[in-house]
């Protein structure tokens, strides 16, 4: 059928089938602003104006667009210049991924129209359809009030940090004056605590603009799916119905026949390979227990065949039309009774190795001691033990898993993708496809989110048998459905502390045995439930310590790598049950805390018995040291911005007007680390051009976090350049160095290192130029600034004339600087996390009216993008703690595979969050840089359970706080 | 979503009703459940947009709200009670409520629909258009029979008189409620109407809210929490309703 839009003001005629989406027909047309987020249009990354009005193009029918006006962000792009709400998300952080700022630029603009002077509170409603994981909404809503002062012709308050003055000397704690009133003003502008300690200068440090902010606040093509491919065909995998089966026959007669069919694919055509899907360095953590197609599947979602089309509907239609007979098999779900002895084994094939023990589904037994913690616990004047179990949620980003691959005109195998982790992505899928790495090239692209569900090789294997088969492009975007029960969750624990603690309150042994669920894959079951060991028995010192692991295989939806992968879990543990510990002590659960805590100079004596590749058995002569830690001004300056003394005030606790409703407020404590030692890697190349910029080349992989910015502005601090001077590229096989990738809160520490190495080349090269320029013999005395390079006496050259003196006047070279690096260090950011809660005793409604976490994360080389992490991580960990839980019915079919059934927070109920980073000199990493990705993710759902603690008095060792479980837990008192 | 093999875009409600007749024909609304829904089911589209479906008016002391008037249309109207609108904006959020309709809502809306709640409360009447005729039902009795096949749903009226308030626990505060109560008080007595306990929103006893109701547990409550929160969100909404009137 053909309609006629208004699109963007002028009058567009287009062909469109009955059942095409808008949001279809827009992309079609190169309206590529307008994102897929889910069919049912609740991400609003969809979000188009439809006769001015903001909604989402997913549910519309283009057919019902005949007729009327449809806007999108490229309307405002008439020419180079931003419009200035685009200014405005640019300029104050409210992009992270950015897949979703073009509904909110629309939003504005909508928004604005009808009240130019909106309060927040109409600002949120705007944001309550466009769903977002990445901001926490907090720039967002400030971007929005900057653009609409623009607008009404006020003068736009520059977005700079707030300087906070330091409450401690940084060791000694001090006692909080309920009089001294927090910082106010915008909780989404970053307030920094300076250290003495760190130097200034001159673009570190700095809230510089995303180096990717245009492209994403003009929607211009950056994404997966943005880029048009000649002949492209869609691929759609035909899923499990069943928890647990083995395949008996597969009839593809009916699909293959389907007209528009090019390839049909599944266990009986596709050569048997294993291999472990997680994005991990090589070689690959054991067991590998995966091949692309099984004749078994193992949880409802799991991969049976799949299927490259004209068209998705063809696609989608052919994959029902495969015959497949199952024998159904028992499934078991949960985690300790999987490993019981008594349950149905997972992994009966003969062709995967080093199960710990497959009959009993236990993919791995690990334990790992330091001292005897039997003796010091028989010895402890008390010991407390406490079992807590954690559940299933997953990563949500609203960019869906994507990958597109194609056969290249030298017919090597090119794979677009939205992945962390693209090197260890070209050199798993290798051996797959029965192809050498060299004629793999992967690209990532901008991508719309990650949090550890794209630190795995999930469908780039799929679309590269596909296009190797069809010799087509083919593309593979998961639905939002397949994206909760196919892609990757949290792990879900049982986990059980026990502790002994000596009469003045010292802990002198802590044990930690843990029982993780890695579902039917061992993927990244292993190394998070390490970590989950690490984290959790890090943040206090005790002589004594031991971790006893073991991992069981179940039929749930897969676990994998989710932001603060274990930690989160652990910290829910081990802060509770210090908690209670003090409670029972008789001593402020701080103050407890604190009497433990590991800090600055202490051994983190447990780290190096529980690495990636294994558990070290032997004791060392030397244990990593914290080198820096800013914990005790953490703590000050969040107990003040909570108002930390409220707990005690039992006319605040119950408030008079509200006879159903106690408040409380909770602390936690999190230590995390900062990129895995021995391990992580990043490079970085950096060449000089004509005009004196920079072209700087990363394997480090942006995930939207701001990992490109910050890396440039580490290369234009050392080259004296403005950060508009880089140009920075990341990353591509085939284009840019090695980089383990995003994950483990490394990129600014390892890859950031790298770019500084790379950019002190350049800069003794520039220098040695520069002297001969200047006809000076000591090159070291020439100092970088200003795009300039300048000798003792004052006299300088630009670097454009080195450039052009360099590249075509004098002993002509490319003046260019590589740099790598891998740590044996991780410094361990610290953090103090504040909560404060209502509960309603005759519903068991917990509100959480405010978070506030102080950060320790080293320097923060650009506090606004620091600051965002901190901000969406809480986000994210808030729903962790509250609302998210993957429901399973008996069957193991996931219920609530949507958003709405499985809630994520919104714009307009989100808590107040305030953000602190705490300056400490980390002189091991960049600038004095530490990690800040994962941290945030670490306090919140401890935090919350305490303040229930200070609010009511139940203890609750469970996941989430949903109303029913709160309201039990009230009853039995 | 059901796979459109074709679309309509009648100009009249007679038009449609005679569409309506056709196999595998389905009225389209706004489309935020219609076009959301991933049954391939091949279905030929009647969409209710060009035949004079939305607008709200007043007559006769009642508000006439257009079987098409979306849910924001209620938000913005300043003669919407101001309870019927806060449920109409807490229905969905801002990307959808421009798109769902008052007609919509009253077909496909769950049972945890506030705005059905509300609707009820405020007396609610909604015209149904068939091939016999048109005949008004109340809300409440029609969302137990449901709108029969080849019937469209063209306006609802209600008594905007007095206003109503609901009291609600979710899992967080913008979340679907898993029970909620509206309460609303005229000069008649006490309108209730919970959500959360039945297949779709239903009218309750102010003095005894869960009598006769059975409610079905799921992940986020089970039956008897159901019923307990009934009782206490019922309690709390006649009381300030009490208060407000």
């Amino acid at each position: 059928m053909e309609i006629t839009l208004e699109l963007n003001g002028a009058p567009r005629t287009v062909e469109c089938a009955p059942h095409e989406t808008l949001l279809t027909v827009l992309r079609r047309e190169g309206m590529v602003s307008v994102r897929f987020g889910s069919t049912s249009g609740e991400t609003g990354a969809s979000a188009v104006l439809l006769d001015g009005r903001l909604a989402s193009s997913e549910v519309v029918l283009a057919a019902q667009a005949d007729g009327h006006s449809v806007t999108t962000v490229e309307s405002l792009n008439v020419d180079s210049d931003l419009h200035p709400v685009q200014a405005a998300f640019a300029a104050t952080g409210a992009m992270q991924s950015g897949y979703s700022v073009g509904a909110m630029v629309l939003g504005t603009l909508a928004l604005l129209e009808r009240d130019p002077d909106p309060d927040e509170e109409a600002i949120r409603d705007m944001l309550s359809g466009i769903l977002d994981r990445e901001t926490a909404y907090v720039k967002p809503v400030a971007a929005i009030q900057q653009a609409a002062a623009v607008l009404r012709g006020e003068e736009a308050e520059p977005f700079r940090p707030l300087l906070v003055t330091p409450m401690t000397d940084g060791v000694h704690a001090v006692d909080h004056d309920p009089a001294d009133p927090p910082p106010t003003g915008s909780p989404a502008i970053p307030r920094v605590v300076p250290s003495r300690d760190v130097p200034s200068t001159s673009v570190v440090g700095h809230p510089e603009v995303k180096v990717d902010a245009l492209r994403l606040v003009k929607g211009n093509p950056a994404f997966t799916d943005d880029f048009e491919m000649r002949g492209l065909l869609h691929a759609k995998v035909l899923r499990s119905p069943h928890a647990h089966a083995r395949i008996l026959s597969i009839d593809d007669s009916a699909a293959r026949a389907l007209p528009g069919v090019h390839a049909v694919i599944h266990h009986g055509n596709v050569a048997r390979v294993k291999y472990a899907s997680g994005g991990q360095s090589y070689p690959n953590p054991k067991p590998h227990d995966q091949v692309s197609f099984d004749d078994k599947v193992r949880h409802v979602g799991d991969r049976v065949a799949a299927v490259a089309a004209e068209t998705v509907e063809i696609a989608q239609q052919a994959c029902s039309l495969i015959e497949v007979e199952y024998e159904v098999l028992p499934a078991v779900f949960d985690e300790v009774e999987a490993i019981s002895g008594d349950a149905p084994v997972i992994h009966d094939e003969d062709d995967t190795a080093d199960i710990a023990d497959a009959s009993r589904n236990l993919v791995h037994h690990m334990v790992a001691e330091r001292g005897d913690v039997e003796a010091a616990l028989a010895s402890a004047d008390h010991r407390y033990e406490q079992t807590f179990r954690v559940h299933q949620v997953q990563q949500c980003p609203i960019e869906p898993h994507i990958s597109v691959a194609w056969l290249d005109s030298d017919e090597r195998l090119v794979v677009r993708t939205a992945t962390q982790v693209p090197f260890h992505t070209r050199r798993m899928l290798a051996p797959l496809v029965g192809r050498d790495i060299k004629d793999i090239r992967i690209i990532k692209p901008r991508i719309g989110g990650g949090f550890g569900v794209k630190q795995e090789m999930l469908l780039e294997d799929v679309v590269a048998h596909l296009a190797i088969t069809t010799r087509r492009p083919v593309r593979l975007e998961l639905t939002r459905e397949e994206e909760f029960a196919s892609s990757r969750t949290r792990h879900p624990q049982t986990m059980t502390y026990r502790t002994g603690v000596d009469g003045d309150g010292t802990l002198v042994a802590q044990d930690m045995k843990l029982i993780g669920n890695t579902g039917p894959f061992g993927t990244h079951g292993y190394t998070v439930q390490t970590v989950a060991g690490l984290r959790g028995l890090t943040s206090y010192n005790a002589p004594n310590k031991r971790f006893d692991c073991e991992v069981a295989y179940t039929n749930i939806p897969v676990p994998g790598a989710y932001r603060g992968y274990g930690a989160p879990q652990a910290l829910f543990g081990l802060e509770s049950h210090m908690e209670d510990i003090a409670a029972d002590l008789g001593i402020d659960p701080i103050e407890f805390r604190r009497q433990n805590w590991t800090k600055t100079g202490d051994e983190m004596n447990i780290a190096p018995h529980l690495g990636e590749q294994g558990v070290l058995e032997e004791e060392l002569d030397e244990y990593p040291k914290v080198m820096s830690d800013g914990i005790e001004e953490c703590v000050a300056q969040g107990a003040r911005a909570i108002g930390w003394h409220r707990r005690d005030d039992r006319s605040w606790r119950e408030p008079a007007d509200r006879p159903h409703v106690r408040r409380g407020i909770g602390y936690a404590h999190a230590m995390h680390g900062t990129a895995i030692p021995f391990l992580d890697m990043g490079g970085c190349s950096i060449k000089l051009n004509d005009d004196g910029s920079f072209n700087m080349l990363v394997g480090a992989t942006d995930l939207g976090t701001g990992a490109d910015t910050v890396l440039g502005q580490i290369a234009a601090e050392v080259l004296g350049v403005p950060l508009d001077d880089i140009r920075v590229y990341s990353s591509d096989t085939d284009m840019t160095p090695f980089d383990t990738g995003a994950y483990a809160s490394s990129t600014t520490y390892i890859s950031g290192t790298a770019a500084l190495r790379a950019a002190e080349v350049v800069r003794k090269r520039l220098k040695e130029r520069a002297a001969m320029l200047l006809g000076i013999d000591v090159p070291c005395s020439i100092e970088l600034r200003d795009r300039r390079a300048y000798a003792p006496d004052g006299r300088s050259v630009s670097l454009e004339e080195i450039a052009l003196d360099s590249l075509h006047l004098n002993e002509q070279e490319q003046i260019m600087g590589t740099g790598s690096h891998v740590s044996p260090d991780c410094p361990p950011p610290f953090g103090a996390t504040f909560v404060e809660v209502e509960v309603d005793l005759e519903t068991g409604q917990v509100t959480v009216g405010h978070m506030v976490m102080a950060v320790d994360c080293g320097v923060a080389i650009n506090p606004v993008t620091a600051s965002g992490q901190v901000e969406g991580g809480l986000l994210q960990a808030l729903g962790y703690a509250h609302c998210e839980e993957f429901a399973l019915d008996e069957d193991g079919r996931m219920l609530n595979a949507a958003f709405g059934p499985y809630w994520i927070y919104r714009a307009d109920e989100m808590p107040r969050t305030d953000v602190f980073l705490v300056q400490t000199m980390e002189d091991s990493g960049p600038f004095g840089a530490k990690a800040v990705a994962e941290i945030p993710k670490d306090g919140v759902a401890p935090a919350i359970r305490n303040a229930l603690v200070n609010a009511v008095g139940v203890r609750i060792d469970q996941l989430p706080f949903t109303p029913e479980r709160v309201f039990d837990a009230l009853q039995k008192g | 979503m059901p796979r459109a093999l074709a679309y309509h875009r009648p100009d009249s409600v007679d038009a449609v009703v005679g569409l309506l007749a056709g196999t595998d024909h389905l009225a389209l609304a706004g489309g935020t459940v219609l076009n959301a829904d991933d049954d391939p089911t091949p279905v030929t589209m009647v969409d209710l947009q060009a035949c004079g479906l939305d607008g709200i008016t007043e007559a006769d002391g009642r508000l006439r709200l257009g079987a098409m008037a979306t849910l924001e249309d209620l938000v913005d109207d300043g003669r919407v009670p101001s309870g019927l609108s806060d449920a109409a904006r807490a229905e969905l959020p801002s990307t959808l409520r421009t798109l769902a309709t008052v007609g919509g809502t009253v077909v496909s809306g769950g049972p945890d629909s506030v705005l059905l709640a509300a609707l009820i409360v405020h007396d609610a009447r909604v015209d149904v258009v068939g091939p016999e005729g048109a005949a008004t039902t109340p809300l409440a009795d029609l969302l137990t029979a449901g709108v029969p096949p080849g019937h469209v749903a063209t306006a609802v009226d209600v008594d905007p008189a007095g206003d109503c308030v609901r009291h609600a626990t979710g899992r967080t505060p913008a979340d679907a409620p898993i029970v909620s109560a509206t309460a609303r008080t005229t000069t008649d007595g006490v309108r209730l109407a919970l959500t959360g306990v039945a297949d779709h929103p239903v009218p309750a006893d102010p003095t005894d809210p869960t009598a006769g109701l059975a409610p079905t547990g799921d992940f986020r409550g089970s039956a008897d929490y159901r019923l307990r929160l009934a009782e206490v969100l019922a309690t709390r909404a006649v009381a300030e309703s009490g208060e407000v009137r």
